[in-house]
């Protein structure tokens, strides 16, 4: 997916409200619906946190009126232990509360993330085209943990905090009605400043979060584009106007710090003008002295616990914000939706293991069904056709190869047989089955691509040629034996445990390969699809290469991309591409005879080997 | 240069704003001596509750919200004044990065992965801002809540202070402990990270295989192995983290504790009132907070200056390639002459060129062949200075480049790098930054940014989409075509790196930006390989027009681009082996006519126009 336009982004910017928040948190539950059960636990550990708590001022109350205004100092000791046996109980109680929201929070990512891993996998290769890895890493690592931080202090405790509001009033009201009404009377200050804070942290926020991702992206964009830079001679230029966005996210954050300050400040003052108004009205009952003096206590350790979490609500606001703004990208990739094997249209991943569109029944197979058959195939990456009408007809067990230049559409063709691109028009049919009426898993079982860039797994190498299928041992070691890669593997003192580096650099090209020709004769494949390498090898790993290649071709329909003269003058059919269509087809003999194209490559071929 | 030093000089950034923050702190100390007056308030009146006099205790209610009110003043103004004055030395940081980012060399960036250098850019500088903003204000709200709140304390009762403040101590020794374990196991669950980071790369990386293989269930397993280690130490770091708070909470009540038992006895022998009593619970309530920052706090200043000390040695790295000290080049709009003496290139002792010895003739066209790895880019890099060269290597129009200031040398050069890049922005104002126009900052996302740029200077940068300049290039390079297939044309944006336009389309947009510098010299560094057959003939045929009056460069994979080049040089293993025109190279035999075959792209149409040749 391309950068959003402008446009677009500030679309999305716009949409940004509570219903938003709220929408955005509907998406999230059923992946948080599973836990439920530590929710639970934690919604009864809760409230225990919060009576211990709130009990410790009325025991400090009791402790003042009935104890210590009564001069019995004998059962002060009993109070000071009562006390830190209620803070001792609310720790352990607090404790309990944060570790099963924790491990509801870390399951639920945990189960999200691998949600997002098996949406990504199950998208068609254009996809990837579209979206840089390190966006999809992004997603699955950073965006996730920034969600996880909703648990750990954003929405989730704010519910906390509410209950803990609401008891406080419950308990004042209780005690004393009127002075708590009185004290509550500053509350619907609070809660307009709250709002209005709330406002100009969201505006702020926003702002940041653009301006942020603006410099970000200018930053990373000048960096990896270095040499360009340079070349254009442009490093000036270039920061002033990194300068500008620099200085337009310096300007973001005052609005933010503005509202950050006084939100704390004032949240703090009219808690202290409540325990004022707390004071003044006890001065009108001093009759009732010293039961007022616990309750002026009380009220004003209350009012504290009550203001609190007001005063921290800004800071939890930023992380919520963080966390929306995360699940928000989480959900677009969530979102964005083509299937691998779909056709486009389908909302939940096609089945893998069925095929998609049921259309006429299979022909039935006669000896002259080519294996895979091409008829007038037209594709193209965007606008840009790359294949038009092909059509190539690959006899059972014979090997045909395609020649041409790079960009002539051969390696399409490949990632076309193989549905990891959908072709536009025409048909291609397997064994007279046209391919999208083949599942998908089966079809890839029965076509195997060995590719001339061979990725290796981290893990040892025969970890790498079995490829999680469960093979046994001798069958691996034959199939390492055929292909050579035993020889290979002894010229280098190593064997099939032998552990892979980091994208398999401690292997050379050559070996590789042969271990790509390992994996695709342990499949033992219907149709085989090898993409000639055209890497420089030394002799000997060439000749390995090239026994190796004739063992695994060996009786098996097989469609090469070649790049060797052997290659080509071995093969059954010869193919040959030129911008998306073929040009000429026919054995080695009859294209030379013809005298085109063909036969002034290989001209040139020949002058070489010969 | 020892941390200490390195950490010192950070806040030489804060010295533009000393004046901001001296106020700041000011206000800082303002608001606890405010902060105070509430809870001696509240004690006098709570003593004042059992007398009858009114008008006092009414007095005292106004004195506090009197207090309340300044201490918010002053704390939004001391606030405000620091984490402003923070955000501001961060400008200059990061601007001051940047700026030298944008100067070193290539080489600098492929030892350091560009990903390094972003987090430097970015948590190594919000880091230190950090420490520069929350660091300061906390550290000194701490000494100042300390100082005032200790001596308020003192005043009341001091021995009742030596009890009730025992515990506090403990609260900061436990807090650093514990800090000590959180970012112990914090580091392990980054390490988890990393592991799954890796396991996302790779798999990525491999989709094709992946898919191809059917090996997507395999590859979940393990994804969802690494992902629950992940939860697992997660869950580890959430284990200490969420003893830290109850932890504190228990020995910040142990003072309350002790209050009750030594405060209550004082009450009873007549040492302390009520009201001071109460006082001393709101007193005590005021100390855990700035205790507990106090420990946070040198933990972030600890992070701040290792974050600062990577900035320094960024800072201290010098550009490999300096600027040459000579005059610039006189302005001329005749072909340059490039000659090239005995050069080698060495990169960590491997020679990437050896002993280069080539003449670019006013005027002529030079292809360069080899196969991957030859040393071709590294050639023509070398004639941009983009890689270090010996003095007197390289000259261009005699003058030795190593002499020449950068920009005089590359503003004679238009360059079409293989890897097209094109930043995000029009393709007007892409292909506008040959002559040192446009900008990279699109118009439409400048209005997004509207205080910034509206305000700013980039805005003048923007080129307009009929300029001249630009529809030549935009010829010359084949790009009409596709410009009017886009309802913005010129003005269409260029997604993040190019990706909305097709590979060749790139690359073409990429030429047009070197030819609109109507450079003295034209450097193709196989710049056409996207683009197809068809094409590229037609933008060669164009080109030799443009090319006319220039000296030009090109690397290429396509016997049609280089066959009439006035001399072909072919280079293997970072030596020329061969040099002459295509018929005397492929007359001749060797690695050309090898490369020819097994390199060069056995592109129909040049054997076509070969065999018509024959």
């Amino acid at each position: 997916m391309a950068m959003p336009a402008a446009s677009v982004r500030s679309g999305d910017e716009a949409m940004l409200g509570k219903a938003y928040d709220l929408a955005l948190f509907r998406r999230l539950w059923p992946f948080i619906r599973p836990h439920w059960k530590l929710l639970l636990a934690w919604a009864l550990f809760m409230p225990a946190t919060i009576a211990l708590e709130l009990a410790q001022p009325v025991l400090f109350r009791y402790a003042l009126t009935d104890h210590i205004l009564r001069g019995n100092a004998e059962a002060l000791p009993f109070d000071a232990g009562v006390y830190m046996m209620l803070v001792l109980t609310q720790g352990g109680s607090s404790f309990c509360e944060t570790w099963f929201l924790q491990l509801a929070g870390q399951r639920t990512m945990h189960a999200l993330r691998i949600a997002i891993f098996d949406h990504v996998l199950a998208q068609r290769a254009a996809f990837f085209d579209r979206i840089p890895v390190g966006r999809l890493m992004t997603r699955m690592t950073n965006d996730i943990e920034s969600l996880n931080e909703m648990f750990a202090q954003g929405a989730i405790t704010l519910i906390a905090d509410f209950v803990k509001m609401l008891a406080i009033i419950v308990v004042m009201l209780t005690i004393d009605p009127t002075l708590a009404v009185l004290t509550f009377l500053t509350l619907p200050f609070l809660v307009v400043l709250v709002e209005y804070a709330r406002r100009l942290m969201r505006a702020s926020f926003r702002q940041i979060r653009v301006r942020l991702a603006a410099m970000n992206a200018f930053a990373q964009e000048h960096l990896s584009g270095i040499k360009v830079v340079q070349l254009l001679g442009r490093s000036a230029v270039a920061k002033r106007e990194y300068d500008e966005i620099n200085a337009g996210h310096r300007d973001a954050y005052l609005g933010q710090i503005r509202a950050d300050a006084s939100m704390y400040a004032i949240v703090d003052a009219i808690g202290s003008v409540a325990i004022a108004v707390v004071i003044w009205y006890a001065a009108g009952h001093r009759r009732e002295s010293a039961a007022m003096i616990g309750v002026v206590v009380l009220f004003i350790e209350f009012t504290k616990k009550f203001f609190d979490p007001v005063r921290d609500l800004s800071q939890k606001y930023a992380v919520m914000q963080g966390a929306m703004a995360a699940s928000e990208r989480i959900f677009q990739l969530l979102d964005t939706k083509d299937w691998d094997g779909g056709d486009g249209t389908e909302t939940m991943a096609p089945s893998r293991t069925s095929a998609v569109s049921h259309g006429r029944a299979p022909a039935a197979m006669q000896a002259s069904t080519p294996a895979v058959e091409l008829v007038d195939v037209h594709f193209s990456y965007g606008a840009e056709p790359v294949l038009r009408g092909v059509s190539v007809r690959v006899p059972r067990g014979a090997t045909v190869a395609v020649v041409g230049a790079t960009g002539s559409g051969k390696s399409t063709v490949i990632k076309l047989l193989t549905r990891l691109y959908e072709r536009q028009l025409g048909t291609i049919r397997l064994a007279g089955v046209d391919i999208r009426d083949i599942p998908l898993d089966e079809l890839r079982q029965r076509i195997t691509v060995v590719s001339q860039d061979v990725i290796l797994f981290a893990g040892t190498l025969a970890d790498n040629i079995v490829l999680g299928k469960d093979y046994d041992r001798a069958k691996l070691e034959a199939a390492a034996h055929r292909v050579g890669l035993d020889r290979a593997l002894e010229r280098r003192g190593d064997s099939l445990e032998a552990v892979v580096a980091e994208r398999g650099s401690n292997f050379s090209a050559g070996e590789r390969q042969l271990v790509a020709f390992a994996r695709a004769l342990l499949r033992d494949p219907e149709v085989l699809i090898l993409d000639e390498a055209t890497a420089h090898v030394d002799p000997e790993a060439e000749e390995l290469i090239e026994r190796g290649v004739a063992e695994l071709m060996k009786g098996r329909t097989t469609l090469v991309i070649a790049h060797r003269l052997s290659t080509i003058r071995n093969a059954d059919l010869i193919v040959v591409m030129d911008k998306g269509q073929v040009v000429e087809q026919g054995t080695h003999d009859e294209l030379v005879a013809r005298g085109g194209f063909y036969a002034s490559l290989e001209r040139t071929f020949r002058r070489q080997d010969g | 240069m020892s941390e200490s030093t390195s950490a010192g000089s950070s806040l030489g950034y804060l010295k533009p704003y000393r004046r901001q923050l001296a106020w700041g702190v000011a206000m800082l100390v303002l608001t606890n001596v405010f902060y105070l007056g509430v809870p001696v308030m509240t004690g006098r009146a709570v003593d004042a509750l059992p007398l009858k006099d009114d008008t006092y205790i009414v007095h005292l209610v106004v004195l506090m919200a009197a207090f309340a009110a300044a201490t918010a003043a002053t704390r939004i103004v001391s606030r405000i004044l620091i984490f402003n004055a923070a955000r501001a030395a961060e400008y200059d940081l990061r601007s001051d990065l940047f700026g030298h980012l944008m100067t070193l060399s290539p080489s600098y960036y492929r030892d350091h992965p560009t990903g390094d250098v972003m987090s430097r850019l970015t948590n190594d500088v919000q880091t230190v801002r950090a420490m520069w903003g929350a660091g300061l204000l906390n550290l000194a709200n701490a000494v100042v809540a300390f100082v005032t709140v200790l001596g308020m304390m003192i005043v009341t009762d001091p021995i009742v202070t030596v009890w009730a403040i025992l515990p506090f101590p403990l609260i900061y020794v436990v807090g650093q402990a514990m800090s000590k374990r959180i970012y112990s196991t914090m580091r392990g669950v980054q390490a988890e990270l990393g592991a799954l980071s890796s396991r996302i790369q790779e798999d990525l990386g491999a989709i094709q295989v992946i898919k191809t293989y059917g090996l997507e269930d395999v590859r979940r397993k393990g994804f969802m192995e690494s992902s629950g280690k992940l939860l697992q130490q997660n869950m580890e770091a959430a284990k200490v983290r969420i003893q830290l708070g109850p932890s504190l909470n228990t020995l910040a009540a142990l003072g309350m504790a002790i209050l009750i038992l030594s405060g209550g006895r004082a009450l009873i022998h007549g040492d302390m009132t009520t009201g001071e009593i109460v006082a001393f619970s709101g007193y005590l309530a005021r100390l855990v907070w700035p205790t507990l920052t106090l420990g946070f706090m040198l933990a972030l200043v600890q992070r701040g200056r290792a974050s600062w000390f990577r900035l320094v040695q960024l800072q201290q790295t010098r550009p490999e390639i300096p600027d040459g000290e000579g005059l610039p080049l006189p302005a001329s709009d005749k072909p340059a002459r490039v000659e090239i003496r005995h050069l080698t290139v060495k990169v960590k002792d491997r020679a990437l060129l050896e002993d280069i010895e080539l003449v670019l003739e006013p005027g002529t066209i030079t292809a360069i062949v080899g196969r991957t790895g030859s040393g071709k880019s590294t050639l023509v890099d070398a004639m941009c200075r983009l890689v270090q060269v010996p003095p007197g290597a390289v000259l261009i129009d005699g003058r030795d480049i190593t002499t020449l200031p950068l920009a005089s040398l590359r503003a004679q050069i238009g360059y079409a790098p293989q890897e097209a890049f094109l930043f995000s922005t029009t393709i007007a104002d892409n292909i506008a930054m040959g002559y040192g126009g446009g900008s990279a900052i699109p118009a439409a996302r400048a209005k997004e940014l509207e205080t910034v740029v509206g305000v700013g200077k980039a805005a003048d940068l923007h080129v307009d989409v009929n300029e001249p300049k630009v529809a030549v290039a935009t010829t010359a390079a084949g790009l009409d075509r596709d410009l009017s297939g886009m309802p913005e044309g010129l003005g269409t944006i260029v997604g993040e790196r190019g990706i909305t336009l097709s590979g060749g389309q790139r690359q073409r947009v990429a030429l047009a930006r070197a030819l609109a510098a109507a450079p003295r010299l034209l450097v193709l560094d196989d710049s056409l390989s996207s683009v197809d057959a068809e094409t590229e003939r037609k933008i060669l045929k164009n080109l030799r027009a443009v090319m006319h009056g220039r000296t030009a460069v090109l690397i290429s994979h396509r016997v049609a681009a280089i066959k009439d080049a006035d001399q072909i040089v072919v280079l293997d293993q970072g030596k020329i082996v061969a040099r002459g025109t295509h018929e005397q190279l492929l007359a001749h035999g060797g690695l050309y006519s090898e490369l020819y075959r097994t390199q060069l792209d056995t592109d129909p149409s040049a054997v076509r126009t070969r065999q018509e040749a024959v």
